[in-house]
C-alpha cells in the first residue's frame, strides 16, 4: 500500500515536471508575430504575408494578427502575443498616438517591436522603425501634379480635391503635408474640398461622388493612397469626367500601376511593401540573435511612378 | 461668536485650501506638447537649416564631384559610381549626388536653365521647382538619428529648400544669358535602380557667373 502510494506521487511529480516548460521553448522554434492595421487592403496583405514569409525562411513559426483598423483589437492581439511566448512582433500600427500603448506593453515584457510603413509617435514604443518615405514620396507627386496640369492651362485657376486617409494616422499627414509642400507655392491652385475616406476605396468613391455635387468644375484629385484612387476614379468614370480630371494615388498597387499604363491614373508613389517588411523580419531576426544598436526609424524611399517612367516598370497581370 | 462656529470656519477654510491645491485645470494640448517625445523643446527647423546650410553643406560643397566625370563613371560602373559618391538618409533606389560643373548656358526657361557642361551634357539648373530632400541628403552629413519625429526632418528639407529659392536662384536667374559662363555646385537626384541619364536636374546650392565666377557666390571649379 506504501509502495503504490509513492508510485502515485512519483507520476503526480513527473507530470508537474513535464508541464512545467517555458512558453518559448529555447529548443523549439522562435516565433515572430505580424500584426497589421488591416487585411482588408491588398497593400497591407502583402505587407503582412512577405514579412511572416521572410520571417518563415529565417526559421520562425510566424502567426498574423488583423487589427482590423481598431487600436482595441491590435491591444487584445498584443496581449496574446505577449502571452504566447513569441520572440519579437513585426507591427504595422493601426495608430500612431493609439498604438503606443500596445507597443509599448511589448516592450516592457522585453519583446522587440518592429514597425513597418505606419509609424508609432514615441522612439520608446519601439525598437525600430522601417517607414516609407511618404511625405517625399508626395513631394514627387506634388511636382508633378502641378507640372501635368500648368501645362494645362498656365495661370487660370485650377481647383482639386484632396481625398484623405485615416486621420489618426501620421503617413495621411506627411503625404498630405508633401503634397502641399509643393502645391500651395502655386497660387493659382485651389483646393476645393479635403475629406476623409479613411484608406478605402468605396468610401473614396462616395466621398468623391458627393464633392461633385458641390464642385463640378475640378481639374484633378489627389488621393493618399491607390484604393482612393481607384474609388475617385470610379465616381469620374460614372460622372462622365474621367477624361477631364486627372487622378493622382499613392502607393503602387498593381491595379493603379496598370491605370497608369493605359493613361487612366496620372502618377502614384511606388512604395516598397516587399522591402520594408523583408527588412523588419531580417531585423527581428537580428536582434534574437544578439544586436541591439538600431537606428529608431529608418526611411525608406518612394519612386514617383507617371505616365513617362511607367515604362521602367515591368507590367503585372490584371485581375 | 460661538466656539464651535470658529472651529467650523477654521476648518471650512483649511479644506477650501486642500481642496484649492488639488485640483488644478490646464488645456489638453498644453498637456500632449508636455508629454510628447521632445517635450518641453520645439523643433526649429528653421534655424537647424540655417546652421546646417552655413556650417556644414557650404563647406562641403568644396569636396563636390566633378559632374562630367561622375556622368562618365554612371555610363561605364553605376554600381562603382552610387556607392562612392551618392547619399541618402534611407534605403531604396533614391539616391542625392554632390556634383560641380563649369558651363554655357543655352538656354532660359520659366522653370530652369539650361546648361552644356564641358563633355557636352545638356542639364537643367531648376529654377522654380526646389524641392525634395536632395539639399539635405546630399552632403551626407546628417543623421536620421538626430530626429525622433519625421515630419523635423521633412520640415529641415523645406528650410533648406526655402534658403535656395531665397539666395541661390535669385542671382542664378538674374544673370542667366545664353552664352554666360556658370559655375556651380549642385544636388542631384538620381534612381539606381532606373538611371535616365538624359533628363538631369540640378538643385543649385552655389553658383557664380563668368570665367573666374563673380561676386561673393563665386566658385572657383577645380
Amino acid at each position: 500500500m506504501i509502495m503504490k502510494n509513492r508510485y502515485f506521487w512519483v507520476l503526480i511529480l513527473l507530470l508537474l515536471a513535464g508541464s512545467c516548460t517555458n512558453k518559448s521553448d529555447a529548443n523549439g522554434p522562435k516565433k515572430v508575430a505580424v500584426i497589421v492595421s488591416t487585411l482588408n487592403n491588398p497593400w497591407f496583405v502583402v505587407l503582412a504575408e512577405t514579412a511572416a514569409a521572410e520571417a518563415r525562411a529565417l526559421g520562425y513559426e510566424t502567426k498574423i494578427f488583423d487589427s482590423q483598423n481598431n487600436t482595441a483589437l491590435e491591444s487584445d492581439h498584443f496581449e496574446n502575443a505577449i502571452v504566447s511566448g513569441f520572440n519579437a512582433i513585426l507591427l504595422n500600427p493601426t495608430d500612431s498616438d493609439g498604438s503606443i500603448v500596445n507597443a509599448r506593453k511589448a516592450i516592457e515584457a522585453g519583446i522587440p517591436v518592429f514597425c513597418m510603413d505606419r509609424e508609432v509617435n514615441s522612439p520608446q514604443a519601439a525598437t525600430c522603425q522601417i517607414l516609407s518615405d511618404n511625405y517625399s514620396g508626395c513631394v514627387a507627386i506634388g511636382k508633378y501634379f502641378v507640372q501635368t496640369l500648368r501645362t494645362k492651362a498656365t495661370n487660370v485657376p485650377i481647383n482639386y480635391v484632396e481625398i484623405l486617409g485615416l486621420v489618426g494616422d501620421n503617413n495621411t499627414w506627411n503625404r498630405s503635408k508633401g503634397f502641399h509642400s509643393v502645391v500651395d507655392h502655386y497660387k493659382n491652385f485651389k483646393m476645393v474640398a479635403q475629406q476623409s475616406a479613411d484608406f478605402d476605396r468605396n468610401k473614396a468613391m462616395e466621398v468623391l461622388e458627393s464633392i461633385l455635387q458641390a464642385h463640378p468644375d475640378i481639374d484633378a484629385v489627389f488621393c493618399g493612397n491607390d484604393a482612393m484612387a481607384m474609388g475617385a476614379y470610379q465616381a469620374l468614370v460614372a460622372a462622365g469626367k474621367a477624361n477631364e480630371v486627372g487622378v493622382f494615388g499613392f502607393d503602387g498597387a498593381d491595379d493603379v500601376m496598370n491605370s497608369i499604363r493605359d493613361g487612366k491614373i496620372k502618377a502614384t508613389g511606388l512604395q516598397s511593401p516587399q522591402t520594408m517588411a523583408k527588412t523588419a523580419a531580417q531585423f527581428a531576426d537580428e536582434y534574437i540573435k544578439g544586436k541591439r544598436d538600431f537606428a529608431k526609424k529608418i526611411p525608406v524611399a518612394v519612386e514617383l511612378v507617371d505616365q513617362t517612367t511607367i515604362r521602367d516598370y515591368p507590367a503585372t497581370k490584371k485581375s | 461668536m460661538p466656539k464651535n462656529a470658529l472651529k467650523y470656519m477654521v476648518l471650512l477654510v483649511l479644506l477650501g485650501v486642500v481642496a484649492y491645491h488639488s485640483v488644478y485645470f490646464k488645456r489638453l494640448d498644453e498637456v500632449k506638447g508636455s508629454a510628447g517625445p521632445n517635450a518641453g523643446q520645439a523643433f526649429d527647423a528653421a534655424s537647424y537649416a540655417g546652421t546646417f546650410w552655413t556650417q556644414k553643406l557650404l563647406p562641403a560643397t568644396a569636396k563636390a564631384t566633378d559632374f562630367d566625370a561622375l556622368l562618365s563613371l554612371l555610363k561605364t560602373d553605376k554600381e562603382k559610381a552610387f556607392n562612392s559618391y551618392s547619399h541618402a538618409l534611407g534605403i531604396g533606389n533614391i539616391r542625392y549626388f554632390l556634383v560641380k560643373g563649369t558651363s554655357k548656358v543655352t538656354a532660359v526657361g520659366d522653370n530652369d536653365v539650361t546648361v552644356l557642361l564641358s563633355s557636352g551634357q545638356s542639364v537643367k539648373l531648376a529654377t522654380d521647382y526646389i524641392f525634395g530632400n536632395a539639399a539635405r541628403d546630399v552632403s551626407g552629413l546628417i543623421q536620421i538619428t538626430e530626429f525622433d519625429n519625421t515630419m523635423d526632418l521633412n520640415n529641415v528639407s523645406a528650410e533648406l529648400n526655402a534658403i535656395i529659392r531665397n539666395t541661390v536662384v535669385p542671382p542664378l536667374k538674374a544673370s542667366a544669358k545664353p552664352g554666360a559662363t556658370v559655375n556651380f555646385v549642385g544636388a542631384v537626384e538620381l534612381n539606381q535602380a532606373h538611371l535616365h541619364l538624359d533628363t538631369i536636374e540640378v538643385i543649385p546650392i552655389v553658383v557664380g557667373y563668368g570665367a573666374e565666377g563673380v561676386g561673393k557666390t563665386a566658385l572657383k571649379v577645380n
